[in-house]
């Protein structure tokens, strides 16, 4: 069986048997050629799914709005970092959860009526092949860890502060404010982001330079040790900002000073969650 | 007869206006085709067919003040924002002029938003005609076409070495002066075919759908990003906030969702439309059912960037066609 009969026959088994109430996975969009979430609840739907290089988006988010019922989940190893992100965070139950992994070997690059052969620019450095956790493998895990993991953070680091500077300056401008970043990140959950309080204003509603950089800097630092480095961010972004440059430099400092990689194991202490006494910042040393 | 004018004149007279006005243009950021303030006319695209964001910024700005508390010798003073250049926006197709006028119609309608009749007063509108369609766009099913001239003042069709020119408006006669026009007898070239969707009595089928499951089944997949609203040349909602300062308070709008988680958050915390399907229905039936109720005409102008921008295919198109069929039982 290709992995698209394995999942619909698992699906269709889950929800037949009652162990899940929905299966979240994958179907064709209305293009003929990329693929979109699909929820299906009844096992009659379930043909319907789908997994190909195409499958890029990541599900676990929507586990979210299903935390009292029990979800099948088709998991690529990326997201299923996710999961024990969101695991580690208490945002979701194990026993809910129901996770069909697929051993993956990178997604391709996708757009709207387009396909295209090429990986991922998160799959070309991707190091983590493996399922972190799962209930049922689907497929057999080939590619290795790429060479390199942070290619394109460290010729960041190589430029000046003040090239830096005028990267981002440039870049957040472009920033509409729509919140597509947050909305997609399987670590942005917060019932009120602090963009939208109101008592205290963390940040006001213009959409300019000065505030979409407030904006865009804030949700970073909420993500460091927290981002799994899956990319969603840049991908869904309407005016292609590569956000995942400064949420993934995060994501490697956090590495580098704490041996901490967030949605690895599901039961580390989250370095901003914990002290350790021999615990040593760099800071005034 | 027709009327030409060839490209290097064309260029000529966009650089002209350049001077004394804000001159918007199609052009490319990274791999984007966006609307932009040009300051060299080289900067202007030419081959593109929609661009990645409508034109809307220009006439209802992401972020705008709206008029100011000032403070003066004693006196506290409300003044209201002024516009001050003329804008001519160049190379907005016909789903876009028409997307002006439609969104026009609830800020032109009395008693009308002074700001916005200000900015539509002060921009003149230089549009091209489409000799290609994006698969994606549904115009002709939306009462536009790619030819549609409504809502510029000046039409361009492109030809060899230039451009077949309508002037339609004394707006566009006063800028653009005959000696850059001759006559032609090169014939229109005709208009692309753009597919369709069944838009026809969708809003009667809109009203029966309402408290169909079939809302909270397609908003299960949303994921409330916004996207679709922002990239919409229609989309008009604005959130509103006061800057203080010292002797001067600001009052600020700046663009917002229906699909944002909260948008319709009251006092005390209720929020009528909490739930995904609700909030899913209220974008569609804005566009298909109250829109079109109240103002004759679709809130869609069928650009099809909101089909290409979702993430997760939430197709307007489909929509349409599911309501359509939605309550005949499947045989
Ligand atoms: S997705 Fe892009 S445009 Fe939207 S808020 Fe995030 S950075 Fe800004
Ligand atoms: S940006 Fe911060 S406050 Fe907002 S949702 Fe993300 S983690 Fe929460
Ligand atoms: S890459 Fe972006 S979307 Fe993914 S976890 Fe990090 S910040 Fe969130
Ligand atoms: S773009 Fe798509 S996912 Fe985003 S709010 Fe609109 S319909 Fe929902
Ligand atoms: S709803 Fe979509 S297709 Fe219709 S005008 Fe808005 S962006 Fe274009």
């Amino acid at each position: 069986m290709n992995p698209s009969e394995q999942i619909r026959a698992k699906a269709k088994e889950l929800l037949d048997s009652k162990t899940v109430d929905c299966v979240i996975g994958y179907e064709r969009s209305t293009d003929g050629k990329n693929a979109r979430p699909l929820f299906v609840y009844s096992s009659k739907d379930a043909d319907r799914l789908i997994f190909d290089q195409t499958c890029a988006q990541d599900l676990v988010r929507y586990l979210l709005n299903r935390k009292d019922k029990v979800t099948g989940i088709v998991v690529k190893p990326c997201d299923s970092r996710a999961i024990n992100l969101l695991l580690n965070e208490h945002q979701i139950q194990r026993d809910k959860v129901y996770i069909i992994g697929i051993a993956c070997s990178g997604v391709a690059k996708t757009d709207w009526n387009k396909t295209s052969d090429k990986l991922r620019d998160a799959c070309q450095i991707c190091q983590q092949h493996k399922l972190v956790v799962y209930d049922f493998l689907v497929g057999e895990a080939k590619a290795e860890p790429a060479a390199e993991a942070y290619p394109d953070i460290k010729s960041m680091e190589e430029k000046s502060p003040g090239e830096r500077r005028a990267f981002w300056e440039e870049q957040f401008s472009r920033c509409i404010r729509c919140y597509a970043c947050r909305q997609v990140c399987p670590g942005c959950y917060c019932s009120e982001c602090f963009v939208e309080r109101l008592d205290p204003l963390w940040v006001g509603i213009r959409i300019a330079p000065g505030e979409n950089e407030m904006w865009n800097t804030m949700r970073a630092f909420h993500l460091a040790g927290r981002c799994i480095g899956c990319n969603a961010c840049e991908l869904v972004c309407p005016v292609n900002i590569p956000l995942s440059l400064l949420n993934r430099k995060l994501e490697k400092d956090v590495q580098t000073l704490f041996k901490f990689q967030s949605g690895i194991d599901a039961d580390a202490p989250p370095p901003f969650a914990a002290f350790q006494k021999d615990e040593k910042l760099g800071v005034a040393e | 007869m027709n009327k030409f004018i060839s490209k290097k004149d064309l260029l000529s007279w966009l650089g002209k206006l350049r001077e004394t006005r804000r001159l918007i243009a199609p052009t490319r950021v990274e791999d984007l085709t966006l609307f932009k303030e040009v300051s060299r006319v080289e900067d202007i695209v030419f081959d593109y067919q929609n661009t990645d964001l409508p034109p809307k910024q220009f006439l209802f700005p992401a972020t705008e003040t709206i008029f100011s508390i000032e403070k003066k010798d004693g006196r506290v003073e409300l003044v209201p924002a002024k516009v001050e250049k003329e804008t001519v926006i160049f190379g907005v197709r016909p789903c876009d002029a028409k997307g002006i006028l439609t969104l026009g119609m609830p800020f032109l309608e009395e008693p009308g938003d002074p700001l916005f009749r200000e900015h539509r007063e002060k921009t003149i509108l230089v549009g091209i005609s489409c000799l290609t369609a994006c698969p994606e766009c549904f115009c002709a099913s939306m009462g536009s076409a790619p030819d549609d001239p409504s809502g510029m003042d000046i039409m361009l069709t492109g030809v060899k070495d230039g451009y077949l020119i309508q002037v339609l408006t004394d707006k566009g006669k006063a800028l653009m002066p005959d000696s850059l026009l001759s006559s032609v007898d090169t014939p229109k070239p005709p208009a692309p075919q753009v597919s369709t969707v069944p838009s026809k009595g969708i809003t009667e089928k809109m009203r029966q759908a309402f408290d169909d499951p079939y809302w909270g089944r397609v908003a299960d997949r949303c994921l409330h990003c916004n996207v679709c609203s922002y990239v919409c040349p229609t989309c008009y909602c604005f959130d509103v906030r006061d800057y203080g300062g010292k002797n001067k308070t600001e009052r600020v709008r700046s663009w917002e969702s229906c699909q944002s988680p909260g948008f319709s958050k009251i006092a005390g915390g209720y929020d009528p439309r909490a739930n995904k399907g609700t909030r899913m229905r209220q974008r569609f039936a804005h566009k298909l059912l109250y829109f079109p109720e109240h103002f004759g005409t679709m809130h869609c102008i069928g650009c099809g960037r909101c089909v290409r921008a979702c993430p997760v295919n939430i197709d307007i198109r489909e929509i349409i066609q599911d309501v359509q069929k939605l309550g005949v039982k499947e045989k």
